[in-house]
């Protein structure tokens, strides 16, 4: 277990930044995603943690002693890769102990530790097994046993499950966190997915075009975006635009509480859908345009005269079908301004 | 039979069939029947003495005796030298980028795109002043010319056919760069690079051209001593046994090759 520190990172491919001037520190035991859409840099600063790309400049400090200058065999990370990247040629139970073996461990030691690790991803008695007999999931529960055998300091790994049906990325995203809870590893998952971020991750670091946005916690992320960038890409949000007057905005024929903070005169207002409330006939004026079933919610699109198209999030008690007319307002809301963003509830 | 059925509806069918198989099987034919003939006098069609005399007789002469285990020889000489030269640089060509790979990689295609006795003339003129001609070392020389092309193509495909996250894997374990190439890359290329020795040896084993020019006369290979054999000789079954002999090789790699090797091997080598 380590810490790990980003200290003015920076990677250059060409002219391209692919990482630019990350900063950031992963705590002890933490588990953290690095989040962003493709292209964002998050898998080429994983691939410099783990040696297979030379930073430009900058460094990688490991609880505090610098590990650039160590070749990617001699760092203490171990990698789950996104393709399932077993030896096809060894058996279950060779790749899982050629790392150990490598090390110069005694057979039985080898033996033992490979079938607790089988055993902490579920495959026990898979051992003679080659990967060419596996299905998908289970090539990558042998990929994370591979890893998890060397008990590396740092566990790396870029968008494992993405080649993973729905139902089977699910499954085995718990039982990645059951695992990295019960040994406290180090650990730092790279994404494209936010809902695989928001669920795993102790802190997330939003990322786009070789920068972090945003690093908090997944709470804070999905409460207060910084920005329009981290807004715009994790979860359901609805942006209007508004005109600000000093003490309150004005949104077409409506009016919104502000805040003496916020500066400029066009901002964003941004709402989740479940901060969207029925509200009484002072509320505004919306017509339900399309319902969705969610199972236990009704997501709904709201079209408000001045406004634009409203997302929402009503239970099913509220009986609401398309074309229905109600009121409505918010109870919490962001503002997007020249200086920030602010939060307001009312 | 469905393929004979499929035949008898297509008449056209069966004129080409009827053709290609006179045409190819039909001096094969002809010369297994001169191996196992004592005697075979026109107008009869089929030998009108059926026997093993000349077999016994084929494999008691000096001149073949002698060019049998020098022909091994050569051959597995130059496919050695060949791999020693070639795997190294296919491994480059394959995961070493570096300016004009590709002009390199197609340039091996030379020496087979052009007529290669004009290639050969101008060879031997120089080993003529360096007096390689008529020796082991010459005919070496110059059969391994002819192996480069496959020696380096196929195994450059098969490198790169090889993922790199498996390297990379291999090496995050904590595998040397080393062991990374001799226990993860070295056993998904061995199929392709046996295909590629093989083929090496035996199209080798057959080489007469640069053989005739370089080695003769005091170098004589096996397909060299058929040639002469078949035109010189009065004894037919000379040179039918001897034919007959030397298919043996080929039909190995024949058997071997269609497993391992498949167009998308040599493709993948140019990223195809």
């Amino acid at each position: 277990m380590a810490s790990l520190t980003f200290n003015h990172l920076n990677k250059q491919f060409g002219s391209v930044k692919a990482v630019d001037n990350l900063n950031f520190e992963v705590k002890n035991g933490e588990f953290i995603c690095l989040l962003g859409p493709s292209g964002c840099g998050k898998s080429t600063a994983l691939r410099m943690i783990a040696g297979f790309e030379e930073p430009s400049s900058g460094d990688i400090l490991m609880d505090g002693k610098s590990i650039i200058a160590l070749p990617p065999n001699k760092r203490p990370t171990a990698m789950v890769f996104q393709k399932y990247t077993l030896w096809p040629h060894m058996t279950v139970y060779k790749n899982i102990a050629f790392g150990l073996q490598l090390r110069g461990l005694e057979k039985k030691v080898v033996e033992d530790k490979v079938h607790s690790a089988l055993d902490l991803v579920g495959l026990k008695g898979y051992e003679k097994r080659l990967p060419a007999q596996l299905s998908g999931g289970q090539q990558q529960r042998v990929a994370i046993a591979r890893a998890l055998v060397l008990e590396p300091q740092i566990l790396l790994l870029d968008e494992p499950f993405s080649s993973l049906d729905a139902h089977l990325r699910v499954r085995l995203r718990e039982e990645l966190k059951s695992i990295q809870r019960s040994l406290g590893i180090t650990t730092i998952f790279v994404t494209h997915d936010q809902e695989e971020a928001l669920s795993l991750a102790d802190r997330i670091a939003v990322m786009s075009s070789g920068q972090v946005e945003q690093y908090d916690s997944p709470d804070i992320i999905y409460a207060k975006p910084s920005s329009l960038f981290v807004a715009g890409f994790i979860g359901s949000m609805t942006l209007l635009e508004a005109e600000n007057k000093g003490s309150e905005l004005k949104l077409g024929n409506y009016t919104l509480p502000s805040s003496e903070i916020v500066k400029g005169k066009d901002v964003k207002v941004a709402l989740r859908p479940e901060d969207i409330l029925l509200a009484d006939a002072n509320g505004w004026a919306a017509k339900v345009s399309q319902v969705m079933n969610l199972g236990p919610f009704y997501s709904l699109v709201l079209a408000i005269e001045g406004l634009g198209s409203v997302k929402a999030l009503f239970p099913k008690t509220s009986l609401l079908k398309e074309h229905d007319q109600i009121n409505v307002l918010p109870n919490r809301y962001l503002i997007y301004h020249e200086d920030g963003v602010e939060e307001i509830t009312l | 039979m469905t393929f004979l059925r499929r035949l008898a509806k297509d008449p056209f069918g069966i004129v080409i069939f009827i053709a290609l198989f006179l045409f190819i099987i039909g001096p094969m034919i002809s010369v297994v029947l001169w191996a196992f003939s004592i005697q075979w006098r026109y107008p009869s069609l089929l030998p009108t003495e059926w026997g093993l005399k000349f077999w016994a007789q084929t494999f008691k002469r000096a001149d073949i005796l002698q060019a049998l285990p020098l022909t091994l020889m050569i051959s597995f000489i130059v496919t050695i030298v060949s791999a020693i030269i070639c795997l190294p640089a296919a491994y480059a060509f394959a995961r070493i980028k570096f300016r004009g790979s590709q002009f390199f990689l197609l340039s091996f295609l030379a020496t087979n795109a052009f007529p290669r006795f004009g290639l050969y003339i101008t060879i031997a003129v120089i080993f003529l002043k360096l007096n390689l001609i008529s020796t082991i070392l010459g005919v070496v020389l110059i059969q391994l010319v002819n192996t480069l092309l496959f020696m380096i193509w196929i195994p450059t495909a098969a490198f790169k056919g090889v993922d790199k996250s498996l390297e990379e894997a291999a090496l995050d374990v904590g595998a040397s760069r080393f062991r990374v190439f001799w226990q993860i890359t070295l056993p998904q290329v061995i199929p392709a690079i046996s295909a590629a020795l093989l083929l090496t040896f035996v199209g080798t084993f057959y080489e007469t051209q640069g053989a005739i020019l370089i080695g003769l006369p005091g170098i004589r290979t096996m397909p060299v001593l058929m040639l002469s054999l078949i035109n010189n000789q009065l004894v037919v079954q000379y040179g039918a046994i001897l034919s007959l002999t030397l298919w043996i090789p080929s039909l190995i790699l024949l058997l071997f090759a269609r497993r391992v090797l498949s167009g998308k091997t040599l493709a993948a080598g140019f990223g195809v």
